[in-house]
């Protein structure tokens, strides 16, 4: 920065009765700083003196003298051990080593570091800074990061959406679905009944209803960014009313709607972003798993979301919020039923769904079912 | 002659960077970049870089850094543009995906060439600023042609990519009117390169014993591989995962400082300013001990040690290197002269991007 804000007066520039007496510091002493010059065309070091003259830098060395206001001068930041650097026009430039002569000679002068120096100089506001930086990471991450990509989703034209996740479907029948054995009648019946409900304030979500035999993946039912519902036959035997799967397919098709496919597109890249930005050198490894552990938060808060619409839509419908909530228990159990048959040392995952109230609710990519049905049966 | 205000004749470089001042400086600047949206990230890093060069001193005189931070704002914005359209694009289509990537790959080298022009441009001794006068035709070479000659091979001409990457750098820098010379042969890094790939074969042979272990420790997981049952493919899977997660830390904690510091000390034992040879003589075993306990003491402390951290890498690799004298350096550095013609002509046309982070 300058080493003085303010031009001073033409008339103390350079007056031969200013040169050659040393300024008197307010300790009454003469400064003379010990430095180290050169002159910005050769790596040559020359060995001089500065001192003040008025407001006037004189610099004296074997064969060289230089005068120059102090006005004209640029002065380095300090940092630690490391030289001050007083930079002369014409891209000179002198070491200074001796901080305690320069920081006498720059107060004789009034000069003042900038802001930022002042506040890394106080570890109160280093402390200040460390909590600044943990509550606007912490506020991003809560708050404003998903109202951002919640905005930036709804800029995306339709056709954009329509193109992704078109490929996934395929990728899901080769892998893990297979065609639905439900007769075609039925499908249709199901098909016709969910066309008849009306979303909620009229909203207008293009959609497409495929039935599959969920084969391993059992009853299950899930939502793709274009638009694609998929409910598999085994879900469609565990309800006991057609309400109950309509339900399903209203929290489905709440995921297209709010667009939470592309929100998590989103979410997820700028959250691998910091993170990596962040300790990215230290591993990746180890930028991956928070990555993993962060997204599960918004994975969570996008079936709570998904949870509202459904009711929404179903008690603008006639039917009962609570029939999702019947429709949740039911799967709930019979996942359980199937982890707890597969073998007698498989409790862990049981264990874990009903630990899923403490520290691990955090962690989990569905908020813990109980919850839900709580919160749906509140919903009436 | 002028007397020299030099403590170390022999070149030694030296390092007077604390860590608990660094810290200061760093979170103070990372609080002003986040409360400014990123954009105080260009000034932070000016402040950062002058920290690390006005520390760094070589026979009693510092380094110093003048990059402009516009220019680098400027450069970070194209970065993220870089960054958002070749992320975005691949979600909207694999075609559009593969077009910006192939964009990215034909003007990343052209980027390179700026970046290190800017940086050493930007970075000064005893007044004197550094050159970068590699061609843009030899950067496409150097970070293009050679890489995906890499991929090509599987990696078998890894080795010679990174020679010809380091040759690019190292042979094409000066200082004032000396260039630095290069003279690292290909098979100076197939050596190195040979001796991790044995590194990862020894680390191959533990595997049997580890499968064994996993099989004693839970009879029956195996059988994840036959099963259809996604719950037991899903444990199985968990445990393959965890298994390379910790042969990748291993392998990074253990191969990263070796292989680090096996590079550091051929590349600069290899680096000539002149007639003076420059030397490097890092150890792996150090190099281990102070990323390690790095390590953890970043994960402890949630991020917050890295100030620390930054420091004392810095401190180990700068002070482990040195300017071997030929003749006498003050002679050679009172000859030492600004590259007036050169510098003024490439200053011109320096399109002021530094894309580095």
């Amino acid at each position: 920065m300058r080493w003085a804000k303010k031009p001073p007066t033409f008339s103390m520039s350079i007056s031969p009765s200013d040169t050659g007496t040393p300024k008197a510091a307010p300790g009454g002493e003469a400064v003379i700083v010990n430095a180290t010059y050169f002159d910005g065309r050769s790596a040559l070091a020359h060995a001089v003196t500065l001192s003040l003259a008025g407001d006037v830098l004189q610099l004296r060395g074997h064969g060289i003298a230089r005068d120059d206001p102090v006005t004209a001068l640029r002065v380095s930041e300090p940092m630690g051990a490391a030289p001050r650097l007083i930079s002369f026009p014409g891209g000179a430039h002198c070491e200074v080593r001796d901080h305690a002569g320069m920081a006498r000679m720059l107060a004789a002068t009034g000069f003042e570091d900038g802001l930022v120096v002042r506040l890394q100089r106080r570890w109160r506001w280093a402390l200040a800074s460390v909590a600044v930086t943990l509550a606007v990471v912490f506020a991003g991450y809560h708050w404003g990061l998903p109202a951002a990509s919640e905005w930036l989703a709804f800029q995306m034209p339709d056709a954009a959406l329509a193109r992704m996740g078109s490929s996934t479907l395929d990728v899901l029948d080769r892998i893990a679905l297979s065609p639905s054995k439900l007769p075609a009648a039925r499908q249709q019946q199901l098909r016709d009944a969910f066309a008849l409900l009306a979303a909620p304030g009229g909203a207008q979500t293009r959609y497409t209803l495929h039935f599959r035999d969920g084969g391993t993946i059992g009853a299950n039912a899930m939502a793709l960014p274009d638009g694609t519902l998929v409910v598999t036959d085994q879900l469609v035997a565990l309800a006991a009313h057609d309400e109950e799967i309509l339900a399903v397919l209203t929290h489905e098709l709440g995921h297209v709607q709010r667009r939470h496919g592309l929100r998590m597109l989103i979410q997820g890249s700028i959250v691998a972003f910091v993170v990596s930005f962040y300790i990215g050198d230290v591993s990746s490894v180890a930028a991956g798993l928070p990555t993993l552990l962060l997204q599960a938060r918004y994975s969570r808060n996008h079936e709570t979301e998904a949870d509202h619409f459904g009711a929404a839509m179903l008690k603008a419908n006639g039917i009962s919020p609570q029939r999702l909530a019947q429709m949740l228990e039911k799967l709930e159990a019979a996942h359980r039923a199937k982890a707890a048959a597969k073998s007698d040392k498989d409790k862990t995952a049981t264990e874990s769904q009903a630990r899923r109230g403490g520290i691990g609710d955090y962690l989990a990519s569905h908020p813990a079912t109980r919850e839900r049905i709580e919160a749906l049966n509140n919903a009436r | 002659m002028t007397p020299e205000a030099s403590s170390t004749p022999n070149g030694q470089i030296e390092f007077t960077g604390n860590g608990s001042e660094y810290f200061r400086i760093w979170i103070v600047n990372l609080a002003l970049t986040i409360l400014t949206l990123g954009i105080y990230s260009a000034w932070a890093k000016v402040r950062r870089l002058q920290y690390f060069y006005r520390n760094t001193a070589l026979m009693g005189h510092g380094f110093d850094y003048h990059g402009d931070p516009v220019a680098i704002l400027k450069g970070r914005i194209t970065g993220i543009v870089l960054l958002v359209a070749y992320n975005g694009a691949f979600a909207v289509s694999m075609r559009l995906g593969l077009l910006i990537l192939l964009i990215l790959l034909a003007v990343f080298p052209w980027l390179l060439q700026r970046s290190l022009c800017f940086r050493l441009h930007n970075s000064s001794y005893r007044g004197l600023r550094f050159r970068f006068t590699g061609s843009v035709k030899d950067a496409y070479e150097a970070f293009l042609v050679w890489p995906i000659a890499s991929y090509l091979t599987l990696g078998g001409l890894m080795p010679l990519a990174h020679q010809r990457i380091k040759e690019y750098q190292h042979n094409h820098s000066a200082y004032g009117t000396a260039p630095f010379h290069f003279s690292a042969k290909a098979g100076d890094f197939y050596r190195i390169y040979l001796k991790i790939l044995g590194l990862m074969f020894l680390m191959g042979l533990l595997i049997p014993l580890i499968v064994y272990g996993i099989h004693l420790a839970s009879p029956g997981i195996f059988d994840g591989f036959k099963s259809k049952n996604p719950e037991v493919v899903g444990k199985l899977i968990g445990v393959i995962f965890m298994v390379i997660m910790v042969f990748y830390l291993v392998f990074f904690l253990l191969v990263g400082p070796w292989f680090a510091a096996r590079i550091q000390n051929l590349v600069w034992n290899h680096t000539a300013l002149g007639v003076h040879v420059m030397a490097s003589h890092v150890r792996a075993r150090d190099l281990f001990k102070i990323y390690f306990t790095n390590f953890i003491a970043i994960i402890l402390t949630l991020g917050l040690f890295k100030p620390f951290a930054d420091i004392r890498v810095a401190r180990y690799r700068l002070t482990h290197m040195a300017l071997n004298a030929q003749s006498s350096l003050d002679e050679f550095f009172a000859q030492e002269q600004q590259a007036v013609n050169a510098l003024g002509e490439e200053t011109a046309n320096v399109f002021d991007v530094d894309i580095s982070f």
